[in-house]
């Protein structure tokens, strides 16, 4: 039977994987040491709980399933290289993350993925003249491809704010940047993405079931 | 869980269809293979030789030496040099300032490719000695 990943912490049914719980950090450091000390093995239980997490994140900046592991692996290899530069002030998925985006910007400014700019991303289509599933899928994918069409500067920003289940002061530390700078980045971001999908808006209501949020429900 | 980020609505950030399409993305689970294959490639880095350390033993000599010549050269220029060009009437040409600042621009070119020149030779020979060439 094929392993699955081991992720940290409680595994509520929607995108747990960012979340590492005080004893995922221990067996972390403990790892650490022990691969410092020069047991090569110690290695796999990181690569264990963290495969998951790097694997969605390389996702989530190329969206190919292929080129998103190679990404991941890279990004172990070069945890492992630079492993004892890590100092513990922050915790190791703090670090491995943002080494991580640092080996995948790097590798997708040598080899960009294919994409359009934003104002040419596919339209998306009216529910009216589809299933609305379909036409919500298509959505789905047409705001996503968009969001790799944006300016870098406003993609890596995106991409690491819905990463870290929207929480942008992990995302601010993950990019090196103040959070203010991710702030201001996000808005114009959102700003570009809303520019080109004003119809989405309107749609909202029909998108409910896409990604029902009781969060919101709640708070109204 | 990571707590709910109250900057959004302070940004104009309400979970509109953007947020919701965004952050709604089905997890991805890494191949079967992945695991091994990440951990063939850390034991391949781990069995690789070291990388091989700057040579700092051999160049720290040549160093020292270059630098002892240098002010050596700029203390005699100091002590007999200058009083000579002082005594010495110089009938020095007109130059216009366009002309002083190309002259002084080259010569700084000229002194970097001077010392590239003299760091590359002292790397071959360097080299050359470890058997690397």
């Amino acid at each position: 039977m094929q392993p699955r990943p081991i992720f940290c912490g409680p595994t509520p049914q929607r995108v747990p994987y960012v979340t590492a719980s005080a004893s995922c950090a221990a067996d972390d450091l403990d790892d650490v040491n022990r691969v410092l000390a020069g047991d090569t093995q110690a290695f796999e239980g990181i690569v264990r709980r963290w495969q998951g997490p790097l694997v969605n994140m390389a996702w989530r900046y190329c969206r190919d399933r292929s080129r998103a592991e190679e990404l991941a692996q890279e990004a172990f290899i070069r945890a492992w290289r630079g492993l004892a530069q890590w100092r513990r002030e922050s915790s190791f998925s703090t670090w491995l993350f943002a080494l991580a985006a640092n080996v995948f910007r790097s590798d997708l400014k040598r080899f960009p993925t294919v994409s359009v700019p934003v104002e040419a991303a596919p339209e998306p289509s009216s529910p009216a003249t589809q299933h609305s599933v379909l036409a919500a899928q298509f959505n789905a994918d047409s705001v996503r491809r968009a969001v790799l069409a944006l300016p870098s500067r406003y993609r890596e920003p995106v991409v690491l704010y819905y990463f870290h289940e929207m929480d942008l002061s992990a995302a601010a530390r993950t990019m090196g940047l103040p959070e203010g700078t991710m702030k201001a980045r996000l808005s114009r971001a959102r700003a570009l993405l809303r520019r080109r999908f004003p119809q989405l808006e309107a749609q909202h209501d029909a998108m409910e079931f896409l990604a029902p949020n009781p969060g919101k429900e709640a708070s109204r | 869980m990571n707590p709910p980020n109250t900057d959004r609505s302070e940004m104009g950030m309400d979970l509109d269809s953007i947020d919701r399409i965004l952050a709604a993305e089905e997890p991805l689970f890494p191949s079967s293979g992945f695991l091994a294959s990440v951990m063939q490639g850390v034991r391949e880095e781990a069995a690789a030789p070291p990388p091989i350390p700057f040579p700092w033993k051999r160049v720290l000599p040549g160093v020292v030496l270059i630098a002892g010549v240098f002010a050596w050269g700029v203390f005699e220029f100091a002590c007999n040099g200058l009083p000579a060009v002082g005594s010495v009437p110089l009938a020095l040409p007109h130059l216009s300032a366009a002309a002083v600042r190309s002259l002084e621009q080259a010569s700084w070119i000229a002194g970097a490719l001077g010392v590239s020149l003299l760091s590359w030779l002292l790397s071959r020979r360097l080299a050359g000695r470890s058997g690397l060439l």
